[in-house]
């Protein structure tokens, strides 16, 4: 045993065991059930343990699923499109524009130094009915009726998980700006070319990385997300967590709970791997 | 090279905050020429290139190309183009699409972009290298690249940012004699910044040898060599002997001298130096002198020392000698032609020096 330990076999074994015991724990065992779940069926009270695929068929034919699942992917494309734009600029600045990087770097996680839900509940305060934005825009007389379009719906969760995830976006993104040897810029300009042009043919390619990174953080877990369609996506802003969670709430179906789960991530990650090609292959294709 | 100017600057200055990186720089150059800034680091040299290249501001003064002045031309509009330090080759682009860069805004048909990139890749020795990816690239196929990538440009001037420093030894003596033939064989004018002497002394048609921010001499290399202006760029260039010595008598073109140690000679007056004054500081290379075990017969004036230490270098053998009354020993520097080192340390030693060999450098500074 002691032998075993100091080859670099063991080592490496015994490094790493805290960590592999814990993912095995915590991820893969439960995935594991889950997954085991999803071939079962609900009887009442019961779970019945037959193998079956009838969840999956029901997942397949469902247009509630359907409908909620390519909705759930649209807002979180749409929350990581909003977010990388938005964040770009932000990450420019601090890489290439300001001497204060750290101070910058340190403002952009302020957000997180008050709990998620504390500013998914100001966002309420901010859109909702006799809201800060309503009552200012009547005071100002330019609207005579509180605007409702602001909450209870996909913008709502766009806006407010853009402003959540917003320092995710900008970390990665502003590592890979950073990265870029300045006299690659320098060199861009002497060959002719504009401020534009450089940022396009010679900036932009070199950050896909960091794009890449940062929609991956954000898309993955977006679609997942159910605390925010909950509290601001109103009826039309449901997505596929709150179904699944009915799943295993109200509606006590488990397994079909799981199978839904399961669907979600591999729609997930099959729309993320998509993304990725996608993205590398754009990158490459500008010279 | 043609009689044509091809950048001409006047009273260019730069500073940054309160520190003036180049100060009242004036230079001509010719079309065709092969021009190096030699100096320290910090002395401005890159400085001054950045300007002519565009990159940066000057606060005072006219920088002309071609002619035409450069104030509010951008860098992507100069009829210039720079090889640079880290030659920044894009990573994420090929070969053949890093030199072909700058092309894609001219223009061109696809087979005539094609050809030139072909063409430029053909004559830094790269031919057919077009799809290798930047990071397959050794140091020296990356600054061939970059050369080929502003070649292909065709420019008036070429601008070379210490082009050589980052490759070995060996390496960079043979892109020395290449990139001296390729100059001269495309008769583009080419600018190069250097901080090594004999980079610049090899491949230069002149050289502008600057210190903190002043071009203090611009010369052919072996001017430069035998007649440097002052003290600072005597011990910049080659090694140098700097002896006290007073002027006993003037004849016009040539002075008599008393230099420390080695007594009375008549030595030519120095049109390049900077100052005059009785008090002067004579230079003599340690290559000029003869020494041995005897006192040397027809010099025009010896000198006896001990030998305090012995270098080596292969080609040439280093004698330091140490005599009364001089506070650095004198260097001497002996071709190795017959595989023997003469003299051991603690050896007493004759110095011979002719007077052609002692070179008037101005007034002594105190």
């Amino acid at each position: 045993m002691a032998g075993f330990l100091k080859t670099e076999t063991g080592r490496g074994l015994a490094l790493s065991a805290p960590a592999s015991l814990y993912v095995g724990l915590l991820v893969a065992a439960p995935l594991g059930i889950l997954v085991a779940y999803s071939f079962w069926t609900q009887t009442y009270v019961e779970i019945d343990k037959t193998l079956t695929w009838a969840n999956y068929l029901e997942a397949a034919t469902d247009p509630l699923v359907r409908h909620l699942m390519l909705r759930s992917i649209a807002i979180a494309g749409a929350v990581t499109a909003a977010t990388v734009m938005l964040a770009y600029p932000i990450a420019y600045f601090i890489a290439f524009r300001t001497q204060k990087k750290t101070l910058w770097l340190l403002l952009i996680t302020i957000p997180f130094w008050s709990s998620y839900l504390l500013r998914v509940f100001s966002w309420k305060l901010i859109l909702g009915f006799n809201g800060v934005m309503n009552s200012a825009l009547i005071s100002l007389g330019l609207i005579e009726e509180p605007l409702t379009f602001l909450l209870y719906n996909e913008f709502a969760v766009v806006l407010t998980l853009a402003h959540a995830w917003a320092p995710f976006a900008i970390l990665p993104i502003y590592v890979s700006l950073q990265k870029i040897d300045r006299s690659l810029l320098e060199a861009a300009t002497d060959l002719g070319c504009s401020k534009l042009e450089r940022f396009i043919r010679v900036t932009l390619p070199l950050t896909v990385p960091g794009i890449i990174a940062a929609s991956l953080i954000i898309f993955i877990p977006t679609v997942g997300d159910y605390v925010t369609p909950s509290l601001v996506g109103g009826s039309q802003g449901k997505m596929v967590a709150n179904l699944i969670q009915v799943q295993f709430g109200p509606a006590n179906n488990w397994p079909l709970g799981a199978t839904l789960s399961l669907v979600a991530m591999a729609s997930v990650g099959f729309v993320a791997i998509l993304f990725v090609i996608l993205a590398t292959a754009l990158g490459r294709r500008i010279r | 090279m043609t009689d044509q100017n091809i950048i001409e600057i006047s009273g260019v200055e730069k500073r940054f905050g309160t520190f003036t990186a180049v100060k009242d720089l004036n230079l001509t150059l010719k079309e065709g020429e092969f021009f190096s800034l030699l100096g320290p680091s910090g002395c401005g040299k890159t400085t001054a290139l950045r300007m002519i290249a565009g990159f940066q501001d000057h606060d005072a003064g006219t920088i002309r190309i071609a002619g035409q002045d450069m104030a509010h031309i951008p860098a992507n509009k100069r009829p210039a183009n720079m090889v640079f330090q880290s030659y920044a080759i894009f990573p994420h682009l090929n070969v053949g699409d890093n030199v072909a860069f700058g092309l894609r805004k001219l223009g061109l048909s696809k087979a005539e972009m094609k050809d030139r990139v072909a063409e430029a890749l053909e004559m830094v020795e790269l031919g057919g290298l077009q799809a290798r990816k930047a990071d397959e690239l050794s140091g020296g196929q990356r600054q061939r690249v970059a050369l080929a990538r502003a070649l292909v440009m065709r420019p008036k001037v070429l601008l070379l940012d210490e082009p050589l420093s980052a490759l070995d030894k060996n390496l960079r003596e043979a892109m020395q004699l290449e990139m001296r033939r390729l100059q001269q064989k495309l008769g583009i004018t080419f600018v190069m910044v250097t901080h090594d002497q004999y980079e610049a002394m090899t491949m230069s048609d002149r050289i502008g040898v600057m210190f903190a921010g002043k071009l203090e001499q611009v010369d052919r290399p072996e001017v430069l060599y035998a007649r440097p202006c002052n003290r600072r760029v005597a011990s910049f260039i080659g090694g140098m002997n700097f002896l006290d010595a007073r002027v006993t008598g003037d004849n016009g073109s040539t002075v008599d001298v008393n230099v420390q140690g080695f007594g009375p000679l008549t030595i030519d007056v120095n049109p390049n130096a900077l100052s005059r004054s009785p008090d002067l500081l004579a230079g003599i290379r340690p290559e000029q002198l003869e020494i041995g075990a005897e006192r040397p017969e027809g010099y025009d004036a010896c000198l006896q020392g001990i030998v305090s230490d012995i270098a080596f270098y292969g080609e040439s053998v280093h004698y330091y000698v140490r005599t009364d009354g001089m506070e650095d020993p004198v260097s001497v520097a002996v071709p190795n032609y017959f595989h023997t080192v003469d003299h051991k340390r603690g050896d007493q030693v004759w110095l011979g020096v002719q007077n052609a060999s002692v070179i008037d450098l101005g007034a002594r500074e105190a």
